[in-house]
Formats: structure tokens, C-alpha cells, sequence
């Protein structure tokens, strides 16, 4: 796409501007304890700091007081039986200073999980027994389809 | 006691994430990707809208497969991400349809990024991007010196030899064999509709291979039908 081949920098305006950008952020689970008021990101590695801010500002109007970034090396791995080496991606992690009066803590996704697959469970039970029911009441005139009587 | 002084940044963070009530299931049910043809009666100011919204979706879906990765649950729902994808591509693709038009209407040129051949020290020919530099070329002596514009020399030859021959050999190779096959064929089915093999091999002459001895079958021809 034309807006996003960078031409060269040159003074003055109007500047680059990108129409339809690319990048993309998730917002990840901190490794390390960070402060309330820091908020880590994984981003497309093509990014800068100047970049996270924009996008954050402009996309998401989260006020945005400092970008640090790091790129993280993707893990290596040697192969079992082959030997040769597999590599995983390498990715650019930032971490987003908001105000000192905002705070962010990473919500717990997977609280309620266990409560939900019980429910699956019981009605997986209750279809058993259905089941079980139709052939007993089947046991006599075996072969008969499953709408033939009530 | 965090979570009341976080009432202006929360909700907007919380656009990371799936909405709440799709946390805990195990399928979320949505609709179908944009299509090229719905994207192409939208005006461009919908256009650049919608961008922003699949971008937004993309990244709230992919925090919530890195969020299922790490806590080893199952990610509802994973074609989501790539009916987004697909969207993307389509709005890429007719953007680019417009500006196209835009640019050949304008200035005759496409607007694409340009790009040329060119052959490397090694004498094989790639295409090479241009982009926009601070100096022009005749004025970077520097870069001048730096590159090697002309291939030549004893190993290139040699190599350029080898290299050609095994470009024959892969091709020859393959004639071959799509002739073989369809010989096999004609020998183990002397019925076999002619212009179905004409259809699949174009680069044989089955003409020709039809009165071949390898097609002849281990039977004895009918002679008078």
C-alpha cells in the first residue's frame, strides 16, 4: 500500500501520514511486576516507540505518558530425532507509562471456567441418560428408528 | 481498592478484551467476512471506519489467544481471527482498486510502488523495489564503489553452466515422465479417450505415442471388428 512504503523525512508539512495501518498490539499479562500505572504490550516488531504511542493515542485515546520497548528473542529448539534447530518468532514487547493517577490490573479471564464446565457435564449427563432410557424402552423391538413412539 | 480509581482507563483498555459474557464459553457464534463486492458500494471515509474497527477486533482477538495460550484453556471460536483477516485483505484490496483508478486517471501510472530487474554478481536476475533515497544515484559515489553491477568471470560462467543444466534437466526430466505416464496409460487401457489425454498432457504429442511399440498392450489385437 503507498501510504506504507516510508518515504524519506523532509521538514515541514504536511507530514507522512498513514491511512490504513497494519500494526498490531495485545495486550499481555506482565512477566514482572510492574506499577499500577504501567501497562505491558506484545507489538509488531516494525514499530517504535513514537509508533505505540500514536497508535495508542490516536486509535484507542488512552493518554500515554512514556514508551520503553525491548524485543524479546524467540526461543530456539533442537530437534529430537533430527537435530536441526527451530526458532520461534522473535517479539517487541512496550511498556506504556499512563498517568500516575490511572491504574490498570490484568482481569482473571477463566474465574467462572470451572462452574461452566460443570453445567457441560450435566447436561452431557442428562443426554446420557436419555439415551439410556430409549433403549431400554427399545429393548424389545430392536431396530426401531427413534421417532416411531414418544 | 485499584479497581475504583481506574474508572476513566479501564474501559478503554478493557476493548482488549472479549466481552465478558464470552469468557467462560466454549463457542462464540458471529457472522461472515466482508466480501469484496459489500466493500466496494461502501464510500472510502466507511472504508477507513471499518478499518479501524477490524483493526481493533483483530487486536482484542489476538490478546485473547495469547490470554488462553498461556493459561492452557481453549481459544472459542479461533476462525474469528482469520474472518478478519480476510475482511482486511478485502478493504486492502479494494482501496488499492481505487487508487489505481485514481492515479492512472490523474497521471497515467499506476502508483504502485515501482520496481525493476535487476542481475546480481551471481548473474541471476531478481526484481529490486524502488524507494525513495536521500542522494541521488550518480551523486553517492560511496554506494558506487560499495556494488557490483557486473557479473562475469570464469565461476560465474561455470556456475551459470550448472545452474542452466539443472534447469534443463528438471524440465527434461518431466517431459519424460508426463510422456511415460501417458504411455502407461494407452498400455493398460487401449480404449482410453484421446482427447481427455490431449486435455491433461498438452506438452505430449499422443498422437504420435499411439502407434509407439510401448503402448501395445501384452494381448493379442483384434484384427478384423
Amino acid at each position: 500500500m503507498s501510504t506504507r512504503w516510508y518515504p524519506i523525512y523532509q521538514r515541514g508539512n504536511p507530514q507522512l501520514r498513514v491511512f490504513l495501518p497494519n500494526f498490531w498490539m495485545k495486550l499481555v499479562r506482565p512477566q514482572e511486576e510492574q506499577p499500577a500505572n504501567v501497562v505491558t504490550f506484545a507489538v509488531s516488531t516494525e514499530m517504535t516507540k513514537h509508533d505505540v504511542k500514536n497508535y495508542l493515542e490516536k486509535i484507542y485515546k488512552l493518554p500515554v505518558v512514556e514508551v520503553r520497548t525491548r524485543i524479546a528473542l524467540g526461543e530456539t529448539k533442537r530437534d529430537q530425532t533430527y537435530g536441526y534447530v527451530t526458532k520461534k518468532d522473535d517479539v517487541k514487547y512496550a511498556y506504556v507509562t499512563m498517568p500516575k493517577t490511572e491504574s490498570f490490573t490484568f482481569p482473571d479471564l477463566f474465574s467462572n471456567r470451572a462452574e461452566n464446565q460443570e453445567k457441560e457435564g450435566k447436561s452431557l449427563d442428562e443426554s446420557k441418560d436419555g439415551f439410556r432410557k430409549f433403549l431400554d424402552r427399545n429393548k424389545k423391538r430392536p431396530g426401531t428408528p427413534g421417532w416411531y413412539s414418544i | 481498592m485499584r479497581e475504583i480509581h481506574s474508572s476513566f482507563v479501564r474501559p478503554v483498555l478493557m476493548q482488549f478484551f472479549d466481552e465478558p459474557k464470552h469468557w467462560n464459553e466454549n463457542e462464540v457464534k458471529v457472522g461472515r467476512a466482508w466480501r469484496l463486492d459489500e466493500l466496494r458500494i461502501k464510500s472510502n471515509k466507511e472504508l477507513h471506519q471499518l478499518w479501524f474497527i477490524l483493526l481493533k477486533e483483530r487486536n482484542m482477538l489476538m490478546t485473547m489467544e495469547h490470554e488462553c495460550n498461556d493459561k492452557m484453556e481453549i481459544f472459542p471460536s479461533p476462525e474469528r481471527i482469520d474472518k478478519v483477516k480476510i475482511s482486511m485483505e478485502n478493504l486492502e484490496t479494494v482501496v488499492r482498486e481505487r487508487n489505481k483508478a485514481y492515479h492512472l486517471l490523474e497521471t497515467g501510472e499506476t502508483g504502485e510502488r515501482p520496481r525493476r530487474e535487476v542481475t546480481n554478481a551471481f548473474g541471476l536476475r531478481g526484481y529490486y523495489k524502488s524507494c525513495e533515497h536521500v542522494l541521488p544515484a550518480f551523486m553517492n559515489t560511496k554506494w558506487i564503489k560499495s556494488r557490483q553491477l557486473t557479473h562475469g568471470g570464469r565461476a560465474v560462467h561455470k556456475f551459470l553452466l550448472k545452474y542452466r543444466e539443472k534447469l534443463y534437466n528438471a524440465k527434461r526430466k518431466s517431459k519424460n515422465r508426463s510422456r511415460n505416464e501417458v504411455m502407461m496409460i494407452l498400455r493398460r487401457n487401449p480404449n482410453f479417450d484421446l482427447s481427455v489425454l490431449r486435455r491433461q498432457f498438452p506438452d505430449v504429442d499422443v498422437d504420435k505415442l499411439v502407434n509407439e511399440d510401448k503402448t501395445r498392450g501384452h494381448y493379442v489385437p483384434k484384427v478384423d471388428v
